[in-house]
């Protein structure tokens, strides 16, 4: 702590209007959101699968251009795919794209890109998008199983 | 923090200002719903760093949740840039940092950039309400300096760990000595609890 910090109180305006009357208990807010964001299940799995398509598209053009920049927005498709996958408990998907996140990530960080493990990640996620509640345990794992294996021989480190 | 709020206490959110960001729009849609269902009745909705500072300018907001993706930026930039801003009471607000792909060394960043709290996704309903109960509850204060400006960092106040000395220069040690001075006198202890006007 420099001798210039400054350490004052704040005013904690939330509590204030959180708790003046009325408003909900918790149980039953907690309740609401859950109904309310179960309701966008069939807009949220409609928007996985064009991400997954759109990655697809990206994925190419970057294996043709060689540009490193595609890395940032298939990070970027990837990171919102594990987001959405994980908020509706489709728990293979949002490992497949976090896998791709740490591949991505990994490759845009300078090391050398190794195209057919991201065609594999991009390739999985978009059939359990595709699949959605009907991917089934077996063959989300047999998905799964192939893409931890790759990810540990393109990452052994993080392994 | 862990510990789980009384269901039954009550939360009122409907009167509340929520900025909501995230920069993918079906994310966003999914943390509107959330606080939807939470109460809020119209947070205002961002996908990029310059509708975040906009709303920021514009009217006071009791809460922030921001995702570390937005459209054109991270949430970082966003949450580094508000506390920094000078806009009373908005640079003080609480706010949650959403993160998705989190590498441990995203979690300091957002809490370096002034986040009140960073919530790994998923983020449940259930988690998020408990970190708004907390945030209720939230009694730290603000620091400002060079290189940090933000809640304080310290959020449990327990002391050094046992058998370490303390870096603060206001630690004190647990073991008591030896009285350097004398024992008060009596009547200078009742002196205490009679507090008399003085001519100055």
């Amino acid at each position: 702590m420099t001798s210039n910090a400054r350490i004052f109180a704040v005013e904690n305006k939330l509590a204030q209007i959180t708790r003046e009357p009325g408003g909900r208990t918790i149980e039953n807010a907690v309740r609401a959101a859950e109904t309310r964001v179960e309701s966008t299940r069939g807009a949220s799995i409609v928007s996985l699968v064009e991400k997954a398509e759109q990655m697809t598209l990206l994925a190419a053009e970057g294996r043709a251009s060689g540009d490193v920049a595609a890395f940032d927005a298939i990070y970027d498709l990837s990171n919102a795919i594990f987001g959405i996958a994980g908020s509706f408990g489709l728990k293979a998907l949002a490992e497949a794209a976090f896998s791709l996140c740490d591949l991505t990530d990994w490759f845009r960080g300078g090391e050398p890109a190794n195209w057919p493990a991201i065609d594999v990640h991009v390739d999985g996620i978009r059939l359990l998008a595709t699949l959605g509640d009907k991917a089934g345990a077996a063959g989300a794992d047999s998905i799964l199983d192939g893409l931890r294996r790759v990810r540990a021989r393109v990452l052994p480190a993080a392994t | 923090m862990s510990q789980a709020p009384n269901k039954n206490d009550r939360v009122n959110l409907s009167q509340a200002e929520v900025l909501l960001a995230c920069g993918d729009l079906q994310g966003l849609n999914i943390m509107c719903e959330m606080f939807a269902g939470f109460g809020v009745h119209t947070p205002r909705r961002c996908q990029t760093l310059a509708e975040c500072k906009t709303v920021a300018q514009d009217r006071a907001i009791n809460l922030i949740v921001i995702d570390s993706a937005l459209a054109d930026a991270e949430g970082y930039e966003f949450i580094s840039w508000l506390r920094r801003a000078e806009l009373d009471p908005n640079s003080f607000a609480p706010v949650i940092l959403v993160t998705g792909h989190t590498k441990p060394s995203q979690v300091f960043r957002g809490r370096d950039a002034g986040a009140s709290f960073v919530v790994a996704k998923p983020a449940a309903p259930m988690v998020m309400m408990q970190r708004i109960v907390w945030l209720m509850n939230d009694q730290r204060k603000f620091v400002s300096s060079p290189g940090y400006c933000g809640p304080d960092r310290r959020v449990k106040a327990l002391g050094p760990p046992v058998g370490m000395k303390g870096r603060r220069h206001d630690d004190l040690s647990a073991d008591v000595g030896i009285a350097k001075t004398p024992n008060l006198e009596q009547d200078e202890i009742d002196a205490l609890f009679n507090p008399k006007a003085v001519a100055l």
